[in-house]
């Protein structure tokens, strides 16, 4: 059937969770963009005979004009389910920049597409070059700060590292009182974790 | 177009409805499977997911019938006990698709149905979502469509966010993306 294949590919898509990318699947991606190249060289071979029939291309409704008619709704729909693809994926990676940072770990790297990567990348300085003009970082803060300072601990060998207002040495499982806007960037690569009373 | 990179709208658009060629089309032999030739005879009657079928009927080369999840026998069911019915099997999106295919279909009765469905599994979505236990998965999942499916999660989430507000704990959290359990397939 056609468009079955295009709409498999949404549906994989869609049966990972959300937020959750899946490895892109330039398998199939290419599959239906050769059935798009089939779908037109069919609608060309109509339109031809069509022509050399002798009868108007724009008034025919005949068999051939509906044959037509078919495989360019097809065209269009696998297109669309390409381009949904794509834009949808692109959300989820533009996002990625926001809660993980502009460094990817490995298991998430592996499942762009070379495009992809280059997307991430060239967002990544965008938003850079933005904050930097603006001097603010905007990553920071995503949930309303009630204290400036937060209690944290640390669940991975970071080393010593320069923080906004001191240096520290982040052993494993040690324990600190951090600025919440340097602590935040650890949390949310799951390097640390936030302690309560 | 709004919803043009709306991927459950693409997928309620892959949903099959019977429809009868009123016109023959060439070249496109593959839809009809008893087909001899390559094209499409008019007046055979073939399976077409949504989209085709829906802009083949705006340029009357086709007519569509009423899907089979919409059948006297799913009707009977919701009337008898609507939270009961399993509208996933039937078709996970059995709203969307009915709000599709009422007006190509001119069938009056299907707006009501769907209204009659929803408002009667609604209050029993909402509150198994805020009673049940999140593990093991309930067994009404399994009957949900995906819209409902939609609204128990969201009604599981907003109740869990209720708790932890209310009972004070970490504000920040490890970025869900990062936090898979699963190791992916490929």
């Amino acid at each position: 059937m056609y468009g079955r294949r295009a709409c498999q590919l949404i549906k994989e898509f869609s049966s990972a969770e959300k937020g959750q990318l899946t490895g892109f699947n330039s398998d199939m991606f290419d599959q239906v963009v050769k059935e798009c190249s089939t779908h037109y060289l069919e609608l060309q071979s109509l339109m031809r005979k069509i022509q050399e029939e002798g009868m108007d291309i724009q008034t025919t409704r005949n068999a051939d004009h509906f044959g037509m008619v078919i495989h360019h709704l097809s065209l269009m729909r696998n297109k669309r389910c390409l381009m949904a693809y794509v834009y949808n994926r692109a959300e989820i990676i533009r996002n990625l920049r926001w809660k993980i940072g502009p460094v990817l770990p490995q298991e998430i790297h592996e499942k762009l597409s070379y495009s992809e990567e280059e997307y991430f990348k060239n967002h990544s300085t965008a938003l850079e070059s933005y904050m930097s003009e603006l001097e603010l970082d905007l990553t920071v803060d995503m949930v309303p700060p009630k204290d400036p300072y937060i209690q944290v601990r640390v669940l991975d060998d970071i080393g010593e590292v320069l923080l906004s207002d001191q240096s520290a040495n982040l052993a494993c499982h040690s324990m600190h009182f951090l600025k919440r806007i340097d602590a935040e960037q650890f949390i949310s690569q799951g390097l640390m974790e936030e302690l309560t009373d | 177009m709004a919803h043009y990179y709306n991927i459950d709208e693409i997928i309620v658009e892959e949903e099959l409805v019977s429809a009868v060629f009123q016109k023959a089309a060439n070249g496109v032999g593959i839809l009809d499977p008893s087909a001899e030739t390559n094209s499409v005879e008019q007046g055979s009657k073939v399976e077409l997911p949504f989209w085709l079928a829906h802009e083949l009927l705006q340029r009357q080369a086709v007519t569509i019938h009423v899907p089979a999840c919409f059948n006297q026998k799913t009707r009977k069911e919701i009337q008898a006990d609507a939270p009961c019915v399993d509208l996933r099997s039937r078709c996970p999106y059995f709203y969307e698709l009915g709000c599709k295919v009422a007006p190509l279909v001119g069938d009056r009765t299907i707006g009501s149905l769907l209204l009659q469905a929803f408002l009667s599994r609604y209050k029993e979505v909402l509150s198994k979502a805020h009673t049940a236990a999140s593990t093991p998965v309930p067994k009404v999942l399994t009957l949900l469509t995906k819209e409902e499916t939609n609204l128990y999660e969201t009604a599981q989430s907003s109740m869990a966010a209720f708790k932890k507000w209310r009972m004070g704990g970490p504000r920040f959290q490890r970025a869900s993306v990062l936090g898979r359990k699963r190791k992916p397939t490929d």
